[in-house]
């Protein structure tokens, strides 16, 4: 166990080594808000609503998910290289478990970003763009969890992706794919409130929306309270599918993997 | 019981064949042809506890691949491994534990950090009691003089630097078996010698099974006595390298420099190799010329001014051996 925690450890030591990546990170979130507030106030110009959304809702919205993404960014190319460069193989000969390392790789960029991008944003989010705060206590709780359970939801499924590297070698075409399909799909560009209702019934059954869309809503306060419980089960849910689909993956890439060179 | 015991080991792997030009690169993208190539082709082979043994063949002969199978990486298509009474590929993290691996190549150091963040790190992987890991680090320390360069970051470490550290951090665990993938490639005469003698000290004093694989011969003659050749994907010699060396190594050369320029040598068995003004290379076998009848014949004839008499190089040997020139009788395999 203590492995894994230096692991993580090594991640944030190796991300804090890059200082102009870092300042880089914190400015693009911030822009990245601000393009979309202005695109969204074009859109609104001078209603009040559009389809019985306030503005200030909206803006709530936008605020969220990018601060969301700032926090859900992984190393998607990790695995990838590690499969190409053969050094997969030096992995594979310490007695610890490679998914368990990549997770705990990953936990180490998750709490960089939360220390040294996250807060920063949050603030200059807080002074610039006027959100709202979460709903009531008890739903800014709910949204923690919920954001710690989309972000278990986004990290199986990337996991996925990211070990079909050793069956294409070269997975930029997939992650970019698989980029979009989240953006589009989990809500996080657009609250899917304006999507017709044919697609949303279909993003229903994905696991989608509950990387996105579930906790900003909760944050919203538009869950109402009896149904919480359902919608965490459900994202609980996915979270454990795609972690079992990883790990059966991740079987059978082991029983194929040449390890490349050497 | 043997430590590491391999029985009919196969392993196939599955070719992409590529066909030439445009339009056979778009036949290829649509309909993907495969060939089975057999890399490692029923290998069996035993090893005991404190054994040191050398895994030599030409390029792609198979020995990496044998290699990886052993340390579980690789799965084979069919056949048997056991180390310790463990399946390697299936066992990979109990079997890790025991293991130690060093490439010279490739680095298991963290490429960005000092050495020592890697150790540290290695440290919680294998759960290496504090005791241990300090004696061992003092003792890597007084043979490989690591603490010198141990707080520089890995990239800015020389080739034989890197490579200290590298044998230091495969062995810290204290592994029971050591996998060296040519551990002296590109390094200089003095730090090949450092290295050699690093492992002969530990292999003596740990009684550690050390496997290597390698093209320079010199590795396998300062360090181990037993030597396994692979070529094509099977095992075309298991035995001692003095065995061998008694075996093929049975020509000599004398080179002798004369007072004036000779045209031509006439003695039964004996052949000239090379000339060079008044030198000249002359070859023959130990056991139909007696090279003391050779040299009074010599003398005697031309007089001799300067002469030296040479055996074989092992790398000589193996060389023809892997040119085909020498086929390796079935009854050699084996010996012991």
């Amino acid at each position: 166990m203590r492995a894994y925690v230096e692991f993580a450890k090594k991640a944030f030591q190796n991300n804090i080594a890059y200082r102009a990546d870092y300042v880089a990170g914190v400015i693009n979130a911030i822009v990245m808000i601000f393009v979309n507030i202005c695109i969204w106030k074009a859109i609104y110009e001078d209603e009040q609503t559009v389809d019985g959304v306030q503005f200030k809702i909206l803006i709530t919205y936008v605020v969220i998910s990018f601060l969301m993404q700032c926090i859900y960014a992984m190393d998607e190319y990790h695995i990838e290289y590690k499969v190409r460069s053969g050094a997969i193989g030096l992995d594979l000969l310490k007695p610890m478990s490679f998914s368990g390392y990549i997770f705990s790789y990953n936990i180490g960029i998750l709490v960089f970003r939360v220390v040294m991008q996250l807060i920063p944003a949050l603030i200059v989010s807080i002074v610039l763009f006027k959100m709202y705060p979460p709903f009531s206590l008890s739903m800014a709780i709910y949204f923690l969890i919920s954001t710690i359970l989309g972000y278990l939801v986004l990290y199986n499924l990337n996991f996925i992706v990211w070990i079909s590297s050793f069956w294409f070698y070269w997975t930029f075409s997939l992650v970019t794919i698989k980029d979009a399909a989240v953006m589009i799909l989990s809500g996080a560009l657009l609250p899917l409130w304006f999507m017709p209702q044919a697609l949303v019934d279909f993003i229903n059954l994905t696991p989608f929306a509950s990387i996105y869309y579930v906790p900003i809503t909760i944050y919203l306060g538009q869950v109402p309270m009896e149904e919480i419980a359902l919608v965490m089960a459900k994202q609980l849910i996915w979270a454990l599918g795609l972690f079992i689909a990883g790990k059966l993956l991740w079987k059978t890439a082991l029983k194929k993997l040449v390890v490349q060179g050497g | 019981m043997p430590l590491i015991e391999v029985n009919n080991l196969v392993k196939d792997y599955k070719l992409n064949v590529r066909k030439k030009g445009l339009l056979g690169s778009i036949h290829s993208l649509l309909v993907p042809e495969y060939k089975m190539k057999r890399a490692v082709d029923n290998i069996s082979f035993s090893i005991n506890k404190g054994e040191m043994v050398g895994f030599i063949g030409p390029n792609g002969a198979g020995k990496s691949t044998t290699v990886k199978m052993l340390t579980g990486i690789l799965v084979p298509t069919s056949g048997q491994i056991s180390i310790g009474g463990l399946s390697p590929h299936r066992d990979r993290r109990k079997n890790a534990m025991r293991l130690g691996v060093v490439f010279g190549q490739r680095t298991q150091l963290w490429w960005d950090l000092p050495a020592i963040d890697t150790f540290e790190l290695l440290r919680y992987i294998y759960k290496i009691p504090e005791k241990i890991y300090r004696q061992n680090m003092n003792l890597f320390n007084d043979l490989l003089e690591i603490n010198e360069f141990m707080s520089q970051p890995v990239r800015q470490l020389s080739l034989g630097q890197r490579m200290r550290a590298d044998i230091a951090a495969a062995l810290l665990h204290n592994p029971e078996i050591i996998f060296f993938d040519e551990p002296t490639i590109g390094l200089d005469v003095i730090a090949k010698e450092k290295v050699r003698e690093f492992i002969r000290y530990i292999n003596r004093e740990k009684g550690t099974t050390m496997l290597f694989t390698t093209h320079d011969m010199q590795d396998i003659e300062k360090t181990c006595r037993r030597m396994i050749i692979i070529d094509e994907g099977t095992t075309i010699y298991d035995g001692t390298v003095e065995h061998i060396k008694e075996s093929y190594g049975t020509s000599r050369t004398l080179v002798a420099d004369f007072p004036e320029v000779i045209h031509s040598i006439d003695i039964p068995g004996v052949e000239v190799i090379e000339e060079k003004g008044r030198k000249k290379w002359l070859r023959f076998q130990k056991d139909e010329v007696q090279v003391s009848n050779l040299i009074y014949e010599l003398t005697q004839k031309y007089g001799i001014i300067d002469l030296t008499v040479q055996e074989p190089e092992i790398e000589g040997i193996i060389r023809e051996i892997y040119q085909g020139g020498i086929k390796i009788d079935e009854s050699l395999c084996r010996v012991c």
